[in-house]
């Protein structure tokens, strides 16, 4: 229930980020000078220092570097959620993008399984992320 | 490079409350009373204290509230640094930096919360004022802790080196052998394996005993320049190096592989700071807010290679002892008390000075002394402490 949820708190920079996401889309920051993608929001690109950034609609895809379970309850919010797990996904358009959010698939995730953006309403101008493992694509073994 | 000025100031005091679940007085009455037994260790008095040093994001004093209330009316050098365990070290280096630069003469570093009874960080969910910049992207999904991200790091790790539980678990384990013996320690009793992995799940793979205690308590050091500590009663403690800085974290852009210790660019800069290398080390107490954070800074700081920890400790590597380079001599965070690592720099002084008793290490010279490592912040720092 949203209304159970701790809410993202947006600043100038993430606006557009949560109301993308309660709008089912991801987007992701793409510098036009350098074309390097930022995430999280940011007012600046990391590689070339330009402001020139433009909010652009990513695949959703990626696969997962690693997870956790939580068991214990961090606050009143996530009583009703554990355990639960939290993926930490690499956003097939860059490889040091590590994008965290909870997963929903009932099956246990693993290093290199490919997983797809499920955005999540909370409010009209907040979402959340959580991921899901992806059917149509490959999954790779759990050794990978 | 680093350009820190070797062993111009030491640890010339030291000083502590009782570590408790309960401390039953307010983090100013702590920290009021661990300035006054480590000025007084040093053979100083309240009145010659110019400059004081903390930091913290939960429970604690800044030295703005601290200073009148000792009656310090003229400090030459005050900070309050934001952020946890990965800037304690930092605060003693930067002490050591004002004290050889002569803006103060002597600087109170110090640390006290009551860290169980007060603001606790595993409550650290709710937030009741608008968090930290970063929080925004992982609270609202549950992601929230240290406990979590430092897990996803520990798995990354057992993905890539096969480490198990069981090998968290004999960090676990080490911890407490050498807590047991020590009176200040909150977790003296035997601890097994069967214990470790009985206990119940925090954030898998952490169980309960791959986390650190929750503590109410407060330790202080006093820096002064080497020349001054000569004069005190006290084997000066230099500070040899101190390093502290930035690395990556997962809002930098630059990890792409948690299983990669980030200590590593930490570690090569306080040994050529140093002009020490990993073997020069008599011992290390490191940051050990959980068994994978000390497990990835043996590595980290060349104690180990990448994934050789789980062998080195069957062979009893890291024991008081046993060890080539025993490994937080006091029990650690995880059993002696968590005082945001001011608590190592405590032990390590101890140690240096012959003072540890049943748990003095036969090579004491020279202690590397780490802070947190560098997740969560993207920021770390590390000192290496050496006996005159």
């Amino acid at each position: 229930m949203a209304d159970m949820r701790v809410l993202p708190l947006p600043d100038q920079d993430s606006e557009h980020y949560w109301a993308a996401l309660a709008n089912g889309r991801l987007e992701v920051q793409q510098c036009r000078e350098c074309s390097r993608w930022t995430w999280p929001a940011r007012p600046i690109c990391s590689n070339c220092q330009s402001e020139n950034l433009a909010w652009r609609r990513v695949s959703g895809l990626g696969e997962v570097h690693s997870w956790v379970r939580t068991h214990n309850v961090y606050a009143p919010a996530f009583a009703s959620l554990v355990p639960y797990i939290t993926v930490l996904v690499r956003l097939e358009e860059q490889d040091d993008i590590l994008i965290p959010g909870r997963f929903l698939s009932d099956v246990e995730p693993h290093q290199g399984m490919r997983v797809r953006a499920v955005p999540e309403r909370l409010t009209d101008e907040l979402g959340e992320l959580n991921w899901v493992m992806d059917p149509s694509q490959p999954v790779a073994p759990a050794s990978a | 490079m680093s350009q820190f000025p070797r062993s111009e100031a030491a640890i010339a005091g030291i000083g502590c409350t009782e570590f408790s679940k309960d401390s039953g007085v307010s983090v100013f009455t702590l920290a009021a009373r661990a300035v006054k037994a480590a000025i007084g260790d040093a053979g100083l008095h309240v009145r010659d204290i110019d400059g004081l040093a903390t930091f913290g994001t939960n429970d604690s004093i800044g030295p703005n509230f601290l200073a009148p209330a000792l009656g310090v009316k003229n400090l030459n050098f005050y900070l309050n640094q934001f952020l946890g365990g990965s800037v304690s070290m930092s605060v003693v280096g930067q002490a050591a930096l004002a004290v050889s630069a002569g803006i103060a003469d002597c600087i109170v570093c110090y640390r006290a919360l009551n860290g169980r009874s007060g603001q606790r960080l595993s409550g650290a969910g709710a937030y009741t004022q608008r968090p930290p910049w970063d929080i925004q992207f992982k609270a609202s999904t549950g992601y929230v802790v240290p406990a979590q991200e430092i897990a996803m790091a520990a798995r990354a790790h057992m993905i890539r080196y096969g480490t198990t539980n069981e090998d968290l678990g004999e960090l676990a384990l080490l911890s407490r052998r050498h807590a047991m013996d020590n009176e200040r320690a909150m977790m003296r009793k035997p601890l097994t394996m069967e214990d470790y992995l009985a206990s119940r799940w925090i954030v898998e793979p952490f169980h309960l005993f791959d986390c650190c205690l929750e503590t109410d308590g407060a330790v202080a050091v006093v820096v002064v320049s080497s020349e001054r500590a000569k004069d005190l009663p006290h084997r000066p403690v230099h500070v040899r190096a101190a390093a502290w800085g930035g690395g990556v974290n997962i809002v930098n852009n630059g990890t792409t592989d948690l299983s990669d210790s980030p200590a590593r660019p930490m570690a090569h800069k306080l040994y050529s700071t140093a002009g020490l290398g990993p073997s020069d080390m008599d011992f290390a107490e490191l940051y050990d807010c959980f068994t994978y954070t000390l497990l990835s800074q043996i590595e980290g700081f060349g104690l180990s290679q990448p994934g050789e920890v789980p062998a080195m400790l069957a062979d009893g590597a890291f024991g008081r002892g046993t060890g080539s380079t025993p490994v937080n001599t006091h029990g650690g965070l995880l059993s002696e008390g968590y005082i945001h690592g001011m608590n190592h720099v405590f032990e390590a002084v101890q140690q240096i000075r012959g003072d540890a008793g049943h748990r003095q290490v036969d090579r004491h010279d020279v202690a590397l002394v780490t802070g947190q490592l560098g997740y969560v912040s993207g920021y770390s720092s590390a000192l290496v402490l050496e006996g005159a």
